[in-house]
């Protein structure tokens, strides 16, 4: 017989959740009808999807800057990956590690202030 | 203490990444009319890079004493002669820059910076005892390349370069990555010299995969045959400056790589990899000569050239003694100084509005509306073609008389008759540009730092460079000799 | 449902006796090749979008790190995972750039598509 009381923590987790994300949904509207902020318009009402109407044709082509905004991303948000192997292993590493990983902001720092100084970073 | 002498044996690429660092925050402050500015502080970068490299060089240094982070890197007399090359080459490229550049007002004060991060990739590429460092080393190189290779950005032709250079040389660093894999998984390191140790008698298939794929993806760096389709559209595509960097310093870069990597990493199986790399040789000798008859572009024909030269530079791989790693490396500062020194030509020839000339039929009668052009540019192609006054020819000599000395004299004998064959294409130029009606387009003066360093190069390759060969014969086999000393 | 008191046999592969089956070093040397394969035909065969080839092109980097993931752990060395960890930020990199040269190339013709990616024929 497969034993269900290890699966209980799952359960409970679960039961949680839910409750949880009910009450984040359910919360908010109940307290805007109380406190007589519910004012719906067509704007409020729309699904939200990334400044762009959710449903049309999806080979529609996206704006060249949403492009500039992820390559900036892309490379800003990956090459952090190294602060956390860096960060388990400071013991280990001591002051040669330390330096060596403030180097390497050190040099990110500058892509960031040449992004910004170019313009890179504005929208318009 | 041991970083601090790991720091002082990477003094150059200390000096190069600190100052195109601090180029690139110039550049963008300073803007576009710093470009010149930056350029000729990049050139004093790179010489003071060389000065730092050459006595290393000349002393033939060697050994545990130059091994910086544990083994990750290796600042030996080897990979000190592919530096200085790699220095000289770079250092053309951003001479010949500005002038070709400023016509279209598209200098930008980027250019100096990433050829300085490509030079910075490629130093790293030659000193590797690493496969960590190897795969930094190359990415370095190789990103900094796809965007000069797109870098005329209103230019439709450069830009489609740079998609066909990205995505085939993004395929070629996954072949090699893939290949490097299996490597670590089957020798359990990255490390050259245990890499080397595990790969010792009988090899597992899985061992073999790795040899080959590692092989494939460096071919395809340094366009040897059956990777070689992307070489003359890049070539075309490029900004002449560009093209002249891509047929010198990534080369010299590349090859030393593989010669590290096969000699050393995979020196323990050189039955395997030699026959690969015969193939290789002569399949890139034969497409090279074949492939440019009939081309009408000059650069698309360099670029040919360059494929047929990689194929004879190999010739001195196959032959896997210290004599062939000596041949290879003469051989490879000759081709710079023939390479650079042709494409300066190239440069120089423009039309009355200053646009660059590109065909081959534009530059017919050339000897008599620019004489000594025609004369330095028909001194280059004579010099590729390996016709024996000229110094190219000394290249060709010692990477067959090592061929000979290695008992592959079939292999030398095929390959002096396909460079008969090269040698139709070279000479057909020189008879454009000697016997054909003037075509009258070539017109206007030239940049006095080209000219400066075109008549450097063509001294180079004229007869006066025997006078250098004693001399460069002596490092080169220095440097060659350190290679199988850390193989040992 | 008791923890193993063996080390799990790696080399061996599937281990069948205790009706359980263990993944091997050569599962994921199959798994990744696969991908591998798939990245590089999804360069040549793909006629529709550079897009496309983009994902390719990071395909074939995973299927790399893939491999030396399950090479390090096998082993029971972490140069694997390092490589693996550089080989993400590069492929970050490679990524950035590739767009970048993209963009460049669709301000000049108005299009991705492979297919016009011919004004120079070799």
């Amino acid at each position: 017989m497969v034993d269900l009381t290890q699966y209980l923590p799952i359960l409970i987790f679960l039961v949680i959740a839910l409750g949880l994300s009910g009450l984040f949904v359910f919360l908010p509207m109940g307290v805007s009808r109380l406190t007589g902020a519910h004012k719906p318009s067509k704007d409020k009402l729309a699904e939200y999807e990334c400044g762009f109407p959710a449903f049309e044709d999806s080979r529609h082509q996206f704006d060249v800057r949403f492009y500039l905004v992820a390559i900036l991303f892309i490379i800003f948000d990956l090459e952090a990956a190294f602060l956390f192997p860096w960060a388990v292993s400071l013991d280990l590493t001591g002051w040669a590690g330390w330096i060596t990983m403030m180097v390497f902001l050190g040099e990110l720092l500058i892509g960031f202030a040449y992004a910004w100084k170019k313009g890179a970073l504005e929208w318009e | 203490m041991e970083l601090k002498q790991s720091l002082g044996l990477i003094a150059p690429e200390i000096l190069l990444s600190i100052a195109s660092l601090v180029l690139l925050l110039v550049s963008a402050w300073a803007g576009d009319k710093a470009s010149r500015a930056i350029s000729v502080v990049a050139c004093f970068v790179l010489g003071a890079c060389f000065f730092i490299v050459a006595p290393t060089v000349c002393a033939g240094v060697a050994g545990p004493d130059v091994v910086a982070f544990n083994g990750l890197f290796t600042a030996d007399a080897f990979s000190g002669f592919a530096k200085l090359l790699i220095f000289a080459a770079t250092g053309a490229a951003l001479v010949m820059a500005p002038k070709f550049f400023e016509r279209t007002n598209s200098m930008m004060p980027e250019f100096p910076v990433l050829i300085l991060l490509a030079a910075l990739g490629m130093c790293l590429m030659v000193s590797a005892t690493d496969l960590m460092t190897l795969y930094i080393g190359l990415e370095l190189n190789s990103l900094a390349s796809y965007v000069l290779a797109a870098f005329l950005r209103n230019d439709e032709r450069s830009a489609e370069a740079g998609i066909k250079y990205f995505v085939l040389g993004a395929l070629a660093s996954g072949i090699l990555l893939f290949g490097m894999s299996l490597t670590y998984g089957f020798t359990g390191s990255t490390d050259f010299g245990t890499v080397r140790a595990a790969l010792t008698g009988d090899m597992s298939t899985g061992a073999m995969f790795a040899v080959v794929f590692v092989l494939a993806g460096l071919a395809f760096k340094i366009s040897a045959v059956p990777f070689h389709m992307w070489t003359p559209d890049v070539y075309e595509g490029s900004p002449t400056p560009v093209t002249a960097f891509f047929a010198t310093a990534p080369k010299v870069a590349a090859v030393s790589l593989l010669m590290r990597v096969s000699l050393d990493a995979f020196g323990m199986q050189a039955d395997a990899w030699r026959q690969i790399v015969l193939f290789v040789a002569l399949a890139s000798i034969v497409v090279g000569a074949l492939g440019a008859i009939g081309q009408s572009n000059i650069k698309r024909l360099m670029a040919f050239s360059s494929i047929n030269n990689v194929g004879f530079i190999l010739i001195g791989l196959v032959t896997g003694t210290v004599q062939g790693a000596s041949a290879m490396l003469v051989y490879l500062a000759i081709y710079i100084a023939m390479t650079a020194g042709s494409f300066l030509a190239i440069i120089m020839m423009k039309d009355e509005a200053g646009a660059p000339v590109e065909k081959i039929s534009d530059i017919a009668g050339l000897s008599r509306t620019k004489p000594a052009l025609a004369l330095c540019l028909a001194m280059m192609m004579f010099s590729l073609a390996g016709i024996p006054p000229l110094f190219g020819f000394w290249g060709k000599f010692v990477v067959f008389q090592a061929a000979v000395e290695a008992n592959l004299v079939a292999l030398a004998a095929i390959g002096i008759a396909a460079s008969v064959i090269g040698a139709f294409y070279y000479l057909k130029i020189v008879k454009v540009m000697y016997f054909d009606e003037p075509a009258d387009v070539v017109k206007g003066q030239s940049d006095w730092a080209h000219w400066a360093l075109l008549i450097i190069s063509t001294a180079f390759i004229s007869p006066l460079g025997y006078l250098l060969t004693t001399w460069l014969g002596g490092i080169a086999d220095k440097a060659a000799a350190t290679l199988f000393l850390v193989a040992a | 449902m008791q923890p193993s008191t063996r080390a799990p046999k790696w080399a061996k592969g599937l281990n069948y006796d205790r009706g359980e089956a263990v993944i091997g070093i050569e599962h994921y040397v199959v798994v990744s090749s696969i991908l591998f394969v798939l990245g590089v035909l999804g360069i040549f065969l793909n006629r529709k979008n550079v897009i496309v080839i983009l994902m390719a092109i990071e395909l074939i980097l995973l299927s790399v790190n893939l491999n030396f993931v399950a090479f390090s752990a096998f082993l029971n060395d972490l140069v694997g995972q390092v490589f693996a960890m550089f080989i993400l930020t590069v492929a970050a990199g490679e990524a950035a750039i590739g767009l970048a040269i993209l963009v460049i190339f669709f301000r000049d013709r108005g299009t991705i598509a492979v297919d016009d990616v011919n004004r120079m024929k070799g």
